[in-house]
């Protein structure tokens, strides 16, 4: 199999070495293709997170390896990996983390920004990723002024402008009611196949889980389960 | 993404709007205060300087060898000929007056006082350092026939003297004779320099020279185009003329000098105080700034911002802080000074108590660009000082911990 992400005998230990060492993901091992539509799921402390956190290089491996892309992201400084974070993966979060002061607009083209776009194409990508989410309305509207599914639709569309290979959303739909959540996942869903874009995302609604391409379950730390949807 | 970083910071400031405000107020206010007071103290010393200067030392002075440790009336210069032509042809040299210097008596019918006795030419003095324009009552002059007498105001008060009154002058002349004279006072002068209100007699100097018996004067008082030259001139006559002594201002009047550098560390300590008064403002708002949005630092660490744009953001907050509060500290200290250099500050009210230490009951304010260089550094200090602890608190937060919470 060709991979895109390698995720080789991963262990996460919390406070290791203290009384409070907590074991949080033992002896991972994940292969998978580029343009994969990926569901984590399992129950409240399984390793979702972690997982998704070790991936996206927010947090650090304590044993194993994490190859994206060829690029081991365990090896890189505090500097590549916060560029690699910028051009390569983009996040999505629960509780969506807009910037309240960046109206959704500016949310959108900020990583753009900070990859050095220029105005002019920070304007068209924005334009096109907010069709084809539905949120051109909303564009000069400030995060206080939306909606939650509003406000996850611009965090998507954030984590997509600046066309990363890698969208990691941990339990995006968590705080969105039904309807609002499938709409989301369908969005995202045609993002990955538009774009190709690997989008590994978190959740424990069966709603949300049947639309993934790929179900990994975790439980205890541990992958219990790993199949391919067809 | 500069107009990003600032729209953050300035968003971020807006949202505690008085607590920022209070904090550019306090900077302003703290900066007004230094400034007056700066300007005020400086003008104070500087016009008790130019007192000094203007009434007797003026900016270099020359006196004989050791007559200004002896005292001595027959230690007068020998060579004022030869000085008085070199300084008519030193470039740098303004003018210059010549003097007969000595101690005496003065009295009346029914006082006596120890007194300085000078012999001044009124013309030479006049365009030489305005003298005359110290005069409080009379006129600045000896009379017809140079028998008149200009006397510290303090002093005619003990003498209980007056225009036209008759005072009698004893001193000790160059053939070790007491010598007296009688005169009229002519003019009453209030100098502000305390030594001369208090014990000093103008008369004419060709009259001194016949009383005390000298040929030639014992002080040239040289004032310059440009006092930056003063050390070059003072060597210059040094080692042009090896029978004189040659003093500065600030040698004869050491007690000045050290108010000078007394009010120099008063305005360095205040400097400190507005810095820190500065640091701990901008401080404050910036830390609480950072605390409240650790998460939000947190996402933006997270989705790619390098620490060095959550650093301009952070400093760009504490920067508006500072640089707004001295902008508007300079900008009405600068205008008070301003009013003050032009108007005055009138202390009449306490002139009496001004004239015992030998100041001037309206005081002028400095202006000096120092003050606002000086100010901009310990205010652009202070919004540096300001963010090191917030930042720090910031690098040693996880990005997942704290979007996490």
């Amino acid at each position: 199999m060709d991979s895109f992400i390698k995720v080789k005998n991963v262990n996460k230990i919390f406070n290791e070495g203290t009384s409070l060492e907590v074991i949080g993901l033992k002896d991972i091992n994940i292969e998978l293709r580029k343009g994969e539509f990926v569901v984590l799921s399992g129950p409240s402390g399984s390793g979702k997170t972690t997982l998704l956190n070790l991936i996206g290089g927010l947090d650090g491996i304590t044993k194993g390896d994490i190859i994206i892309d060829d690029l081991d992201i365990a090896a890189l400084d505090e500097d590549s990996l916060c560029n690699e974070r910028r051009d390569n993966i983009g996040f999505v979060f629960q509780a969506y983390n807009l910037i309240p002061v960046f109206t959704a607009r500016e949310n959108i083209e900020y990583i753009m920004k900070l990859q050095g776009s220029s105005q002019k194409e920070c304007n068209i990508r924005v334009e096109e990723v907010a069709k084809k989410l539905g949120i051109e309305k909303y564009l000069s509207k400030l995060p206080s002024n939306l909606s939650g599914g509003q406000q996850q639709r611009v965090a998507v569309a954030r984590a997509v402008a600046s066309k990363p290979k890698l969208i990691l959303a941990d339990e995006p739909t968590a705080n969105l009611d039904s309807k609002t959540a499938l709409e989301l996942m369908d969005m995202m869903e045609r993002l990955n196949e538009d774009e190709n874009i690997t989008i590994i995302f978190s959740s424990h609604d069966p709603m949300v889980i049947n639309k993934a391409k790929r179900h990994i379950v975790l439980k205890d730390g541990r992958v219990v389960e790993n199949e391919i949807i067809s | 993404m500069y107009k990003l970083i600032i729209k953050s910071a300035f968003a971020s400031l807006m949202k505690r709007k008085v607590r920022t405000f209070l904090v550019i107020f306090m900077i302003a206010s703290s900066l007004w205060g230094l400034l007056l007071m700066q300007g005020i103290y400086d003008g104070m010393t500087q016009q008790m300087i130019n007192n000094a200067i203007r009434s007797d030392s003026s900016q270099l002075s020359i006196f004989a060898k050791n007559f200004r440790s002896q005292k001595d009336i027959s230690l007068y210069i020998k060579s004022s000929k030869q000085i008085e032509e070199f300084l008519i042809n030193e470039p740098n040299v303004k003018s210059f007056i010549s003097r007969i210097v000595t101690s005496g008596l003065v009295a009346t019918a029914k006082y006596s006082k120890n007194t300085s006795i000078y012999g001044i030419d009124v013309k030479d003095e006049t365009t030489h350092a305005s003298l005359d324009g110290y005069i409080k009552q009379g006129e600045f002059n000896f009379g017809k026939k140079n028998r008149g007498a200009i006397i510290g105001f303090q002093l005619a008060k003990k003498l209980k003297v007056g225009i036209g009154k008759k005072i009698i002058l004893s001193a000790q002349n160059i053939d070790n004779q007491v010598a007296s004279i009688s005169l009229k006072v002519t003019g009453i002068i209030k100098t502000n320099n305390m030594a001369l209100d208090e014990g000093g007699i103008f008369i004419n100097k060709e009259r001194a020279k016949i009383f005390l018996g000298l040929k030639s004067v014992n002080q040239i008082s040289i004032m310059l185009n440009d006092y930056s030259k003063v050390d070059m001139l003072k060597a210059k006559l040094k080692t042009t003329f090896n029978d004189i002594e040659v003093f500065d201002w600030g040698e004869l009047y050491p007690a000045l000098l050290q108010t000078e550098q007394i009010m120099k560390s008063f305005s360095y300590i205040s400097y400190i105080i507005v810095f820190f008064t500065a640091t701990i403002g901008i401080f404050g708002v910036v830390l609480v700034s950072v605390l409240e949005r650790l998460r939000e630092f947190g996402v933006l660490r997270a989705i790619g911002t390098k620490f060095k744009i959550i650093v301009a953001m952070v400093f760009f907050e504490s920067f508006f802080i500072g640089i707004v509060g001295l902008f508007l500290g300079s900008l009405i200290g600068g205008g008070t000074l301003y009013y003050f250099s032009l108007y005055g500050l009138d202390l009449s009210n306490f002139s009496d108590a001004l004239d015992e230490f030998g100041m001037d009951a309206i005081t002028y304010a400095v202006i000096k660009l120092e003050y606002f260089i000086t100010a901009f550094i310990a205010v652009f200090s202070a919004t540096f000082l300001s963010i090191l602890v917030p930042l720090r608190v910031l690098k040693k937060s996880k990005p997942i911990e704290v979007i996490n919470g």
